[in-house]
């Protein structure tokens, strides 16, 4: 046996062993039915001389766009994410062929979810919750047919943690590993203590050297305490409040979310929102500029509950409920969610932007975000610009965990 | 055939091969690959190679033309599937002819090695036939779909260039991109 098929052979018994119990920690993480065939009637000496590590850029680059192009939804859109991990030419060139979710509509890389909607349309997720781990898995929906059956491509998960004073619910990644020292910690919601007041950290500044915020409970972030292991930082992204309508208890709530990292004119014909670009690792060195301030979003918190025009003072952009209308006939509240929510349910809610002053504009009807029940433990969402996939999820996680109204 | 006896009038025979090539529509040009084989073929199916129809078009083109960039091997096969693909069946109107076209097309490329096929593409390339470049490239295309980075690497004998750290992103990547 030569020695390089002795190689070949102990490659094929890793790949083996990594599929078996960790997928996930080993890499690739493929599904079971997939084998590594190591394609032994490819004669692979005879690729020593060939050339494609040198073939022409323009080249390459038209056998990239035509993957890209062809594997436009999931699961085979997993086809473009593997080239950017070839090599180094090979990612720069699909990272600058892929287009953002705002242009393209379509989820690529993890960074998709931090970066904002389409313009225009709608991307229709579900949710799902487990109760028995206090756990809500968001997917991509995959067919016209709504949720509930194992076709969505995972996206996020999200854990409940109770504590005395608050509740967290922690973002990430993994769907196996949600929790705050994990690598693949993406950022949090928490409630306050009557669960009627939310905030929503991202674990990395929307702008690079923003500045770190003290946390509610004055616990200042320092270089020396954090260990590699603490997730990078917790910036305030959103601040969501819910409250009694005047009818109290028997009417639907209000909901207000005052956007901290998206200005008001982001929904204004030509406005934009700030779009992330990398996702940042556990690791402090990254990040460039690191200062000790008192964050904008201590104001941001007491304007969240204060009228929408303090906040909107600011710039801010804040999304409210779209108000449901009394149906006489039928003896209920009633939203048009175009066939999206199927079960009655206090959670249920759309959320526009509210206009900043003087009349509401066609921008305004826009429903920007769209939640509600479908099933016993099954929710559809659907988002569009200009929040992403993250900041949508906990919007909706909120209205799991809000008291406020709730039968 | 057109004669090869020049007139002692340099712009007469211009006219005279222009004439020929006017009432002999079966006008033939020679190609002569790099390693010296020759190949005469219709001029319908030179003028698919962009670069030789421009040559003919401005008239540089005498009756044997030398294809520096490419071997006779590779330059038999584009040559096949030129000769194959110089009527383009219109799909709405002749489906069955579109269908045997694509079947052949299949034919073909399963024949043939990668190696082969990236040097076929270089020179479609060289020789700017869109059509053997495009269905090429997507050849290729195709064989890179549902393999992991790895087994691309294996197959294209690309260097793995990432950085420990560039590596640590893309497993985490990975994982999130190939579960569920």
């Amino acid at each position: 046996m030569s020695f390089k098929s002795l190689i070949q052979d102990m490659r094929g018994e890793l790949g083996s062993i990594s599929r078996k119990g960790f997928d996930v920690r080993f890499g690739y993480g493929r599904s079971r039915s997939q084998r590594v065939v190591q394609d032994t009637s490819v004669p692979v000496d005879a690729f020593k001389q060939s050339c494609w590590a040198n073939m022409p850029p323009e080249l390459l680059r038209d056998v990239l766009m035509r993957i890209e192009l062809s594997e436009d939804t999931w699961p085979s859109r997993k086809n473009v994410v593997s080239c950017a991990g070839v090599c180094r030419n090979w990612r720069e060139i699909v990272k600058e062929i892929v287009k953002v979710p705002e242009v393209s509509s379509k989820l690529t890389f993890p960074i998709s979810l931090k970066q904002p909607g389409p313009r225009g349309s709608l991307v229709q997720c579900y949710i799902m919750r487990n109760r028995s781990n206090q756990t809500y898995y968001l997917y991509l929906g995959l067919n016209q047919a709504a949720a509930s059956n194992d076709d969505g491509k995972f996206l996020l998960a999200a854990k409940r943690f109770r504590r005395p004073t608050c509740t967290d619910y922690i973002i990430s990644l993994n769907c196996d590993d949600v929790s705050r020292g994990s690598n693949t910690y993406i950022g949090k919601l928490r409630s306050n203590f009557l669960g009627t007041k939310f905030t929503v950290f991202d674990a990395q500044p929307t702008n690079p050297g923003t500045q770190v915020t003290r946390t509610r409970s004055s616990r200042l972030l320092s270089l020396k305490q954090v260990s590699p292991r603490i997730p990078s930082g917790n910036y305030p992204v959103a601040h969501i409040s819910y409250e009694l309508n005047v009818l109290g208890s028997r009417g639907p709530r209000r909901m207000q979310c005052v956007m901290d990292a998206i200005p008001a004119s982001a929904v204004e014909p030509g406005g934009t929102a700030p779009t992330q670009t990398e996702l940042i690792h556990s690791n402090l060195e990254n990040f460039p500029s690191f200062s000790f301030f008192r964050s904008k979003s201590i104001r941001a918190e007491s304007l969240s509950s204060g009228p929408a025009s303090a906040a909107q003072k600011e710039g801010l952009l804040v999304l409210k409920n779209k108000a449901p209308r009394w149906h006489e006939q039928l003896q209920c509240w009633c939203l048009n969610f175009n066939g999206r929510v199927t079960v009655a349910s206090v959670k249920n809610f759309q959320l526009v932007a509210a206009p900043e002053n003087g009349p509401a504009g066609p921008e305004h009807e826009n429903v920007i975000l769209q939640f509600g029940k479908v099933g016993k433990d099954v929710f559809t969402m659907d988002y569009q610009y200009p929040i992403s996939a993250f900041q949508a999820f906990t919007i909706c996680l909120s209205s799991f965990d809000t008291k406020i109204a709730c039968e | 055939m057109s004669s090869s006896k020049k007139s002692s009038d340099g712009k007469s025979s211009e006219i005279e091969e222009a004439v020929a090539s006017l009432t002999m529509p079966f006008n033939k040009i020679l190609l002569t690959s790099s390693d010296g084989e020759s190949f005469e073929i219709d001029e319908a199916v030179a003028r698919k190679f962009q670069i030789i129809a421009h040559m003919i078009e401005d008239d540089c083109a005498g009756k044997a033309i030398p294809i520096d960039n490419v071997t006779g091997d590779i330059l038999s096969k584009i040559i096949e599937y030129a000769k194959k693909h110089v009527v383009e069946p219109d799909e709405d109107e002749d489906e069955e002819a579109k269908k045997k076209l694509d079947s052949w097309d299949a034919k073909f490329v399963e024949k043939l090695d990668l190696e082969t096929i990236f040097k076929i593409i270089l020179a479609a390339n060289y020789l700017n036939f869109e059509g053997l470049l495009g269905f090429a490239s997507q050849t290729v295309a195709d064989y890179i779909k549902d393999k992991t980075p790895e087994e691309v690497r294996e197959i294209f004998n690309i260097e793995n260039d990432f950085t420990p750290e560039e590596e640590e992103a893309i497993r985490k990547e990975n994982a999130w991109t190939f579960n569920g």
